[in-house]
């Protein structure tokens, strides 16, 4: 008799674990967590997808820095981006309200939007192996610094791959390591970052157009 | 002596026979209706005389609002084989009605092309769009001019003004000769003009129109260059959301000269788009070109192709119509057009009446075509 209870208690505790773990997706995608400004965006890959993050952080009316590769150097100088100027392979803009947050103000978010381009990597002067290296050398500053960091992958099938590809590499780089992470639906077909999410407890959003994330940013930033 | 006759008149009867079928089709004039939005129709020649009385000239369908805003200009059948540019076109010049700003619209800006035909490809000489009232026949053209409007082809076509050697194939493609030059090749005059078209309206956005293989990376998408990627990306992101159809943005490579998306942009104030609808017509592996193809987009072997993900758009028993080509471009046209109007107010231009993908595409193109016999005559244009 005593060992039914004891059983019955187990799989009792089991149920509210499992009904528990099953919910914690559920929640993360229908709460949006928040970040401070200022934010900087940038890529992961070196894919088109950033001038996309860019021009929904624009629709969103969010003032924004950018920089498609900037290192840490460049971070640490805050707001501004050390008022660098574009070259070939290297593209800055600035965005952010200097009169609230004036140039080198320590930034309290980035964006990565996640995605890989031979050609943009080549354009910028970078190998698969560089670019990783850059961006564990970002986010390994940004964990030190508590700056947020916001991975974003909306490229659809078309930016994934097979493990170990170069998608699937810059994927590794950032998603593991985010405050939060946000997908279009067509990004997550096979559950990847509902995996990573769950691993490393990070709350996932999920939406089903890349359009859908001028409302998430304007929550996020609110 | 008498097989020798015989055989005299099969060579006239080949030589002659397909010779009377070209000449038709090159003076085969398609009715053109002005619809109630178009308030004047000019000539490509008022900004180029020396086009006058050319195979090279054609018309510019006007289509201004009460209230004074931005301009848009819309070229279709820059490459006459890819139809759907023209098509839509003309579902704009027959049903819009423009409130603010001004629409030019330029359904054939390759007229020669228009009237010829690609030799070695078997294409059909024309095709017919059902509407309403019967079907509504139209010239199927070619990539490049007709030879007969501009020879002797270069060896090499030497690209101005920065001197890019391009195929001599190229110096009759209205898309390799942008920006143009007004004593250069017959389609450098075109380009020019319509250079001085864009610059002299003041035109602020250039929308032109085509269809690429289903093979080919570039197609089902917007070209834009850097001045007009992030309202191609916006009318990118849109159209996915809204009306659930893809059409991503390519960037205009900087260094690939003579075309549309790269030169108006350089040398001018104006904004270029260039659209892509995949047209499994102009694919090489293919069954025989037929009329049917050209407009259901249909193909066992491109079928065969796409299991093996050899191709760079969806591709399945439907095919790739010419109503959801047609649709596919109104509707990113239209909402570049209200894109721009929504960034920039003071240039806004406001267009009412021409239908979107959806609506198209239940309907189908030719119902958007209206019947020539019941139009006033002063209101159709031979072209």
């Amino acid at each position: 008799m005593k060992l039914s209870i004891k059983r019955f208690l187990s799989l009792f505790g089991l149920i509210i674990l499992a009904s528990f773990l099953f919910l914690i997706p559920i929640i993360a995608q229908t709460k949006i967590p928040k970040a401070n400004l200022p934010v900087l965006s940038t890529s992961a890959g070196q894919s088109n997808d950033v001038n996309t993050i860019n021009i929904i952080l624009e629709e969103a009316g969010i003032k924004y820095d950018y920089c498609d590769v900037p290192d840490v150097d460049l971070i640490k100088s805050g707001v501004g981006l050390a008022d660098r100027e574009s070259g070939p392979g290297f593209h800055v803009e600035v965005y952010t309200d200097l009169s609230k947050y004036p140039k080198g103000t320590p930034y309290k978010t980035i964006i990565f939007a996640i995605g890989a381009s031979l050609k943009g990597m080549g354009a910028s002067g970078l190998t698969v192996e560089a670019e990783e290296a850059r961006l564990k050398r970002i986010v390994e500053y940004c964990q030190k610094n508590k700056i947020y960091i916001i991975a974003v992958h909306v490229g659809g099938s078309a930016l994934r791959g097979a493990p170990g590809s170069d998608n699937e590499r810059m994927i590794d780089a950032v998603a593991p390591f985010a405050n939060h992470i946000i997908v279009t639906k067509d990004s997550n077909k096979d559950g990847r970052f509902t995996n990573i999410a769950k691993a490393k407890n990070i709350p996932l959003t999920e939406v089903d157009y890349a359009l859908d994330l001028v409302n998430i940013f304007k929550q996020i930033f609110q | 002596m008498r097989t020798k006759i015989i055989l005299l008149i099969c060579l006239v009867f080949i030589l002659i026979w397909p010779a009377i079928q070209l000449y038709q089709h090159r003076h085969f004039q398609i009715p053109i209706v002005a619809g109630p939005g178009v308030t004047r129709v000019t000539k490509l020649s008022h900004y180029l005389p020396a086009l006058k009385g050319t195979m090279a000239d054609t018309w510019i369908f006007w289509l201004e609002g009460q209230e004074s805003g931005g301009k848009a200009l819309i070229l279709g059948n820059s490459h006459a084989n890819e139809p759907e540019g023209m098509l839509a076109a003309l579902v704009v010049i027959e049903n819009g009605l423009v409130e603010r700003g001004t629409l030019l619209v330029i359904p054939q800006f390759n007229h020669s092309a228009s009237r010829a035909t690609r030799p070695g490809d078997g294409y059909p000489l024309y095709f017919n769009i059902d509407t309403k009232w019967g079907k509504k026949k139209f010239r199927m053209g070619n990539r490049e001019a007709s030879p007969l409007d501009q020879w002797p082809d270069p060896d090499v076509y030497l690209h101005y003004p920065d001197k890019q050697l391009l195929s001599f194939l190229d110096a009759r493609n209205v898309n390799r000769t942008w920006p143009g030059r007004p004593k250069g090749l017959l389609m450098e005059q075109v380009t020019y003009a319509a250079m001085e078209l864009i610059r002299q309206e003041k035109v602020d956005l250039v929308i032109d129109i085509h269809g690429a293989e289903t093979m080919f990376p570039v197609t089902n998408c917007i070209v834009a260059p850097e001045k007009s990627a992030k309202l191609a990306t916006m009318v990118s992101l849109t159209v996915k959301a809204t009306e659930k159809f893809d059409n991503h943005v390519e960037p205009s490579p900087p260094k690939f000269r003579g075309l549309s998306h790269r030169e108006i942009g350089d040398y001018s104030d104006a904004m270029p788009f260039l659209l892509e609808a995949p047209i499994p017509f102009l694919d090489q592996p293919t069954g025989p070109k037929t009329e049917k193809f050209l407009l259901d987009g249909k193909d066992p072997f491109l079928l065969r192709l796409s299991r093996k993900n050899k191709l760079f758009v969806p591709y399945d028993e439907t095919g790739w119509p010419i109503d959801k080509r047609v649709g596919q471009h109104l509707s990113v046209t239209l909402e570049i057009l209200r894109q721009y109007s929504r960034r920039t107010p003071e240039r806004s231009i406001i267009i009412h009446n021409v239908p979107r993908y959806a609506e198209v595409v239940e309907k189908g193109v030719g119902y958007y075509f209206q019947d020539p016999s019941q139009v006033r005559r002063d209101r159709i244009y031979l072209n």
